[in-house]
C-alpha cells in the first residue's frame, strides 16, 4: 500500500481563480526518496502542503479529489496523528522557529502532541544527539547560523518521530556548505532509518543524485514522473532548464544512461575521450579598458567591536563589467558591497568613485552607487510599483523624464506597474526593488546574493537584465554563492577569504583554475577540457572535439 | 547592539539557580523593600543587594541602574520634601502655590525623602540583580507551565526581536540608498522617515507571521491539550536560597507586626531601633537573605562544596 | 457549572486583592507607609487576569503568530526612535493593532512589547507598569474598534494623544504610590507636572504617527485580520471538511 496517494487532486486557494493544483495523480511508496521539482509557481509547494494536510486545513480554499495517507482519506484523519506521522520542514529557517532556546524548540512539537514528560525528555535527547546539536542545547535560537537553524527545524520535526518527511526547499536560504550538510543528513535519514522523504527543490545540482524518483511540475500539473536519468533525457529534449548541468550535458548528447554526479560523468568521459592537454576552447577575454569607475586603494574596514571585516582591499571596477564576488560566509563579501555603496565608511584607505574621493565626505550621499540587499522586501512599501520609482525620484528631487517608463520596460515590469508590489511574485518583487534604485541612473550597481531562492529560469532572466545594464555602460558587482550563475553571466570573478581579496581576474581564469569554486561542468571537464565552465562551453567543445557526429547519425558513445 | 539579551551568561552560581527559586527570592526582596519603612532595615536590605550584586559580578551594570535611579529619586525627594505637611520641625516656610498649597520643608520630610530614596535604590537594585542573574529563557520556561499560550507569544516575540532589529537596520540602509535622509530635517520630517521603517517592517513581518503560523500548525499546535516540557532541575542550592528567603519573610512579618521595621516620620521622628530584639531581627533577616551570596562565595572557592550543592 | 469553574480563578485573585485592601485599612502600619506594595499587587493581579482571559480562549496558530509579530514590531520600534526624547511608536502601533484585532490581542501585543523589549534593554521596576499601560492602550483601542468602528481620523488621533498622557500618568503611579507621602491629588499633580514635557512629547509623537501613518497601517492590518479566518469554499465534488 502506498504511503500517499492522490486521486485527481485539484485545489484553489481562497480568493484565487486559477487552480494551484490541477488533477494531480500521484502515489508515494514507503521508503521512497521522491524529488518534486519545477519552477516558481509550478504548484510544487502546494502539492507538498496538500500531502501534509496543511491544504486545506490551514489555507482553506476549495479542494476537489482525494489524498490518502496509508489508505485513509486525509480529511478523516485526526490532526494530531497526521502531525505526528508526517513531518514538514519549510523553506526559511527564520520563519519556523518559535522558542527561545534550542532544547525548548525541539520540545515544542512534543508539547503540542501532549506527550508525557519522560517521553519528551527522551525524544529531545535523541533528536539533539542524532543531529549533533547537543552542544547548542541552551543557545538562543536567534543567534544560530542559518544552517544550524535549519538543522534545528529538522530536529524538531524528527523528535515527533514521523514516518514521512516533507521538505519544502529546505536549502534555498542556506549557503552551499550548509546545504550540502543538510541534504546529506536527509539522505542518511532515508537510508539508515527508512524514512520516506519528499523533497521539494528547484535547484537540483546537490540533490538530483539523492532521489529515487523525480516528479516535474508545471502549471499545477505533473508533467513527468520517473527516475532522475529518465527525467534528464525528457527535459533535455524539451529545453527545460531544471536539470543539473552534468545530466543535461549527457542527455543532450543522447547517452543511453544519464549520469547524475560528477564522478559518473567523469567515468563516462574517460571511456569516450582521451585526456587532452590543451583546452579546445581558448578563453578570449578582452583587456580592461578605459578609466575605472570605482577605485579602492588599501581599503580597511573594522566594525566597532574591532573585527576587521575588510583587510587591505585593492580593487578597480571598470565600466561595463559584471563582477561576481565569491567566498565563504563571513569572508567580508557583504561588507565589501556596503563599503562600495558608501553605507559603511572605510576605516583606512581610499575609496574613489568617478574620480571623487568618498572618504572626504562627512555624510552618506545617496544616488551614486545603487545597492540591492538580500531581501527586496526591504525596499517595497508603496501602493503600486510605479509609485516606488516615483518615491525615489522625489527623494532625489528629480522629475520623471521618461526614466520611469524606461526602467519599467527594461526590467519587464510594464505589465504590473499598477500592481501592489507586495502582491507580486518573488522575481517581480526583486525587479521592482531593482527598478526603484536604478531610476537615478547610478554608475555602479551592487547586489547582495540576488539569486538566492530563485529557480533556473528567473536566474537566467536576472542575468540577462544585469548583462543588459552592463552593455549600456553600468558596472555591476554582485555577491553570490552560486558559482553556476557567476560562470554564465559574470565577466570577472573575485574571491574573498577572511576579509582579503584572494583572487581576482576574468572568470575563466579564476573559476577554471579553482579546485572547489568551480561549476559542476568545470569539475567534470577538468583534465579533459580545462577552462570549460558552462553547459554551453561544454557542448561547444564537444562540437570541436567531435565534429560532424550528428551527421554520422547514431550516438556512438560507450555508456 | 540590541541583538543580545541585557542578561549575560557568565556561568555564575546565582545564574544556575532554578528560575522558581530565584524569582521567589527576588519577589520576597521586593516585598520587603516595599514593606519596611525603618531606615536601618532598608539599609540592611541594601547591604544584602550589594553582596548579591558583587556575587553576580555586576558592578558595571549596577552603576547604570544607579544613574537611572538618580533620575527617579530627584523628583521624589523634591516632592516629598515640599508637599509633606505632617512634620513639626519646620526648617523653611515657602510661598503659597495655587494648586499645591503652601510649600514647607520640615526636618521630618527631609528624613522621609532620604529613606524613600534608599527604598527606591533598593527596588532599582533588585531589578538590576534580576537582569544579572535570571535568563529570560528560564522565566519563559517557568511561565509556560502556567500559561502556555502567553509564554509562547512571549518566546516567539523574544526570538523575533533580534532579527527584526537587524531587519530594521537593513531597511534603513535600503531607504538611504533610495535617498531618504534620516539625519537632517526637522523633528516632523525625521519622525516621518523613521516611521517608514516601521511601515515596511509591518508589511514584511505580517507576511512572515502567516508562515510562522503554518510551521506551528504543521507541528500540531492547537491540536488538543498541551503538555509542558521542563528542563531545569531543582538542586539543594535552590532549597537553601528559597528556605532562607521564606525564613526572612517570616521574620519580616513579625517585625512588621511588632513595629520593629517601621518608623514614625511624622509628626516627629521616632526611635530607629526600639530594642535589642529589633537589632537581632534585622541581623537574622540579613543573614537569611544573604544565603545566595554566601553560597556563591563558597561555590567559587571550594570544589567539594561545589559538588554537594 | 463550567462557568463557575472558570470563574474560580479570577474570583480568588479579586478576593486576595480585596483582603489586602481591608487589612491595609485596619492596620495601616502593616504594609508600611505608602501604597507601593498594594499598588504592585493590584497591577500584577490585573496583568495576570488579562493573561488568564487570553489563556481561556482557543487561539489559532495564526492569531498567536500575528499577535507575537505585532508585539515584536512595537518592541523593535523602540530601537530606531531611541534618538528622540520620549517619542516612541509603541503606543501608536499597539493602538492600531488593538483597534483592528480586538481588545485581547491589543493587550497581548502591548504587554508583550513592554516585556520583550526590556529583555534586551534591561528590566526595571517600570516593566510591569509599562506592560499594563501599553496593554490597556491596546485593550481600550480594541473596545474603540468594537463599539465605534466608524471612529474618524480626528477621533483616533485624539485617542492617541490621550494615551500619550495616560501612559505617562500610569507610569508615574509607581513612584507616586511607592515613594511619596502624602498620597493626595496635590502630590500626584506634582509628580505628573515633573513628567509633563515627556508626556507631551509622547502625545505629540503619537498624533504625528497617527495623522501620517494611521490610515495606511490600519489598511494593512485589516488585510491581515481578514486572513486570520480560514475560509473553506464549498465544491460540488468536495470532500467534507470540519469547519474551523
Amino acid at each position: 500500500m502506498p504511503v500517499f496517494q492522490c486521486e485527481d487532486l485539484t485545489y484553489f486557494y481562497s480568493e484565487r481563480e486559477k487552480p494551484a493544483l490541477k488533477s494531480i495523480n500521484l502515489h508515494v511508496e514507503e521508503g521512497d526518496f521522491l524529488l518534486i521539482t519545477g519552477g516558481s509557481g509550478s504548484g510544487k509547494s502546494s502539492l507538498a502542503r496538500a500531502l501534509a494536510g496543511l491544504i486545506p486545513y490551514f489555507y482553506g480554499g476549495r479542494l476537489r479529489g482525494r489524498v490518502y495517507f496509508d489508505g485513509r482519506d486525509v480529511s478523516q484523519i485526526d490532526r494530531r496523528l497526521m502531525a505526528r506521522e508526517v513531518g514538514m520542514v519549510f523553506q526559511d529557517p527564520e520563519k519556523q522557529l518559535v522558542m527561545t532556546s534550542v532544547e525548548a524548540e525541539v520540545a515544542f512539537g512534543l508539547e503540542n502532541l501532549g506527550l508525557p514528560r519522560e517521553e519528551m525528555v527522551r525524544r529531545v535527547a535523541e533528536a539533539l544527539s542524532f543531529l549533533d546539536l547537543a552542544g547548542l542545547r541552551e543557545e538562543f535560537t536567534a543567534h544560530l547560523s542559518g544552517g544550524q537553524k535549519q538543522k534545528l527545524a529538522l530536529a524538531a520535526v524528527l523528535a515527533m518521530q514521523p514516518r514521512v518527511l516533507i521538505l519544502d526547499e529546505p536549502t534555498s536560504q542556506l549557503d552551499p556548505v550548509a546545504s550540502e550538510e543538510f541534504l546529506n543528513l536527509v539522505k542518511r535519514l532515508n537510508e539508515e532509518m527508512g524514512l520516506t522523504i519528499i523533497l521539494i527543490e528547484q535547484r537540483l545540482e546537490r540533490c538530483f543524485h539523492l532521489a529515487d524518483r523525480v516528479v516535474f511540475m508545471e502549471d499545477g500539473q505533473i508533467r513527468y514522473d520517473g527516475t532522475p536519468g529518465q527525467l534528464a533525457s525528457w527535459a533535455a529534449a524539451r529545453d527545460i532548464p531544471f536539470i543539473p548541468p552534468v545530466a543535461s550535458f549527457f542527455a543532450r548528447n543522447n547517452f543511453a544512461t544519464i549520469p547524475v554526479t560528477v564522478k559518473e560523468g567523469r567515468r563516462l568521459l574517460r571511456q569516450n575521450f582521451r585526456y587532452c592537454k590543451t583546452p579546445p576552447v581558448r578563453p578570449v577575454e578582452k583587456k580592461d579598458t578605459g578609466k575605472p569607475v570605482l577605485v579602492m586603494d588599501n581599503v580597511w574596514f573594522a566594525y566597532p567591536g574591532g573585527r576587521e571585516a575588510l583587510q587591505d582591499i585593492n580593487l578597480r571596477i571598470f565600466p561595463g563589467e559584471l563582477a561576481a564576488v565569491l567566498g565563504n560566509n563571513g569572508a567580508g563579501k557583504s561588507t565589501l558591497l556596503k563599503t562600495m555603496a558608501g553605507l559603511l565608511k572605510p576605516t583606512r584607505g581610499r575609496l574613489m568613485l568617478d574620480g571623487r574621493d568618498l572618504n572626504s565626505e562627512k555624510r552618506f550621499v545617496p544616488g551614486r552607487v545603487a545597492y540591492l540587499s538580500q531581501n527586496p522586501n526591504d525596499y517595497l512599501f508603496q501602493e503600486t510599483v510605479e509609485e516606488e520609482l516615483h518615491f525615489t525620484l522625489k527623494n532625489f528631487g528629480l522629475t520623471d523624464d521618461g526614466v520611469v517608463n524606461e526602467y519599467l520596460e527594461k526590467l519587464e515590469l510594464i505589465a504590473c506597474r499598477k500592481a501592489n508590489p507586495r502582491d507580486l511574485s518573488s522575481g517581480e518583487r526583486q525587479r521592482a526593488a531593482l527598478a526603484s534604485i536604478l531610476v537615478t541612473r547610478p554608475r555602479v550597481l551592487v547586489l547582495d546574493e540576488p539569486t538566492r531562492g530563485m529557480d533556473g529560469r528567473l536566474k537566467d532572466e536576472l542575468g540577462k537584465i544585469l548583462s543588459g545594464l552592463c552593455r549600456e555602460g553600468a558596472s555591476v558587482v554582485l555577491v553570490t554563492h552560486d558559482v553556476e550563475f557567476a560562470a554564465v553571466h559574470a565577466t570577472r570573478v573575485l574571491m574573498m577569504f577572511a576579509g582579503r581579496l584572494v583572487a581576482d581576474g576574468p572568470k575563466k581564469e579564476v573559476l577554471g583554475s579553482s579546485y572547489f569554486y568551480t561549476t559542476q561542468i568545470g569539475k567534470m571537464c577538468r583534465g579533459f577540457a580545462d577552462g570549460v565552465l558552462t553547459l554551453a562551453d561544454a557542448l561547444a567543445s564537444l562540437e570541436l572535439l567531435w565534429p560532424n557526429r550528428k551527421q554520422k547519425g547514431e550516438a556512438r558513445f560507450i555508456t | 547592539m540590541y541583538e543580545n539579551f541585557f542578561y549575560q551568561d557568565k556561568g555564575l552560581f546565582l545564574q544556575s539557580l532554578h528560575p522558581a527559586a530565584i524569582l521567589a527570592y527576588l519577589c520576597i526582596l521586593l516585598v520587603l523593600a516595599l514593606l519596611f519603612s525603618n531606615p536601618v532595615y532598608l539599609v540592611g536590605l541594601l547591604l544584602v543587594l550589594v553582596l548579591n550584586i558583587s556575587a553576580a559580578q555586576g558592578g558595571e551594570v549596577w552603576g547604570i541602574y544607579l544613574k537611572i535611579g538618580l533620575g527617579f529619586a530627584l523628583p521624589i525627594i523634591i516632592i516629598n520634601a515640599l508637599l509633606a505637611r505632617g512634620g513639626e520641625t519646620i526648617i523653611w516656610a515657602g510661598p503659597n502655590i495655587p494648586v499645591l498649597g503652601r510649600l514647607t520643608i520640615s526636618l521630618e520630610a527631609i528624613c522621609y525623602s532620604a529613606a524613600m530614596s534608599v527604598r527606591l535604590f533598593i527596588v532599582i537594585s533588585i531589578f538590576c540583580l534580576y537582569n544579572l542573574v535570571v535568563h529570560p529563557d528560564r522565566v519563559l520556561a517557568l511561565l509556560s507551565r502556567f500559561a502556555s499560550k502567553t509564554a509562547l507569544i512571549l518566546s516567539l516575540a523574544t526570538r523575533l526581536f533580534p532579527s527584526m532589529v537587524r531587519q530594521m537596520a537593513n531597511i534603513q540602509e535600503a531607504m538611504m540608498i533610495r535617498g531618504v535622509d534620516f539625519q537632517t530635517g526637522n523633528l516632523k520630517q525625521k519622525l516621518k522617515s523613521h516611521a517608514v521603517l516601521i511601515n515596511i517592517l509591518l508589511l514584511s513581518s505580517l507576511e512572515d507571521s502567516l508562515e510562522i503560523a503554518e510551521a506551528m500548525h504543521a507541528r500540531a499546535f492547537g491540536s488538543g491539550p498541551r503538555s509542558s516540557y521542563q528542563r531545569h532541575v531543582w538542586r539543594p542550592r535552590d532549597s537553601f536560597c528559597l528556605g532562607g528567603a521564606i525564613l526572612a519573610f517570616g521574620l519580616a512579618v513579625c517585625a512588621q507586626i511588632t513595629g520593629y521595621s517601621t518608623f514614625e516620620f511624622y509628626p516627629r521622628l521616632g526611635c530607629l531601633l526600639k530594642n535589642t530584639m529589633a537589632v537581632f531581627n534585622l541581623v537574622f533577616i540579613v543573614v537569611f537573605l544573604s544565603v545566595p551570596a554566601v553560597l556563591s562565595w563558597g561555590w567559587r572557592r571550594c570544589p567539594y562544596f561545589n559538588a554537594k550543592i | 457549572m463550567c462557568f463557575w469553574k472558570k470563574a474560580v480563578f479570577p474570583f480568588l485573585v479579586v478576593c486576595i486583592v480585596a483582603l489586602l485592601l481591608v487589612i491595609s485599612r485596619i492596620n495601616p502600619q502593616l504594609f508600611g507607609q505608602g501604597w507601593g506594595l498594594i499598588a504592585l499587587v493590584i497591577i500584577v493581579a490585573a496583568i495576570i487576569l488579562f493573561y488568564w482571559r487570553f489563556e481561556q480562549r482557543k487561539a489559532s496558530s495564526r492569531e498567536v503568530a500575528v499577535v507575537a509579530v505585532l508585539g515584536t514590531i512595537a518592541a523593535a520600534g523602540r530601537i530606531p526612535f531611541a534618538v528622540f526624547p520620549s517619542i516612541q511608536p509603541v503606543t501608536f502601533i499597539v493602538i492600531v493593532s488593538g483597534y483592528i484585532f480586538g481588545p485581547q490581542a491589543g493587550f497581548m501585543a502591548g504587554s508583550t512589547a513592554a516585556l520583550v523589549s526590556n529583555f534586551f534593554l534591561g528590566q526595571g521596576p517600570w516593566t510591569p507598569w509599562q506592560m499594563l499601560a501599553w496593554g490597556l492602550a491596546g485593550a481600550s483601542a480594541g473596545l474603540m474598534g468594537k463599539y465605534f468602528p466608524t471612529a474618524g481620523k480626528t477621533c483616533m488621533t485624539l485617542f492617541c494623544v490621550v494615551w500619550g498622557y495616560l501612559f505617562g500618568w500610569i507610569l508615574n503611579l509607581w513612584t507616586w504610590a511607592g515613594f511619596i507621602n502624602p498620597l493626595n491629588w496635590q502630590s500626584f499633580v506634582a509628580t505628573c507636572a515633573a513628567s509633563f514635557w515627556f508626556d507631551t512629547f509622547h502625545a505629540a509623537g503619537n498624533a504625528v504617527f497617527y495623522l501620517f501613518f494611521g490610515p495606511s497601517f490600519i489598511k494593512i492590518l485589516r488585510r491581515y485580520h481578514r486572513k486570520l479566518k480560514v475560509v473553506f469554499l464549498p465544491d460540488a465534488n468536495c470532500a467534507h471538511f470540519p469547519h474551523g
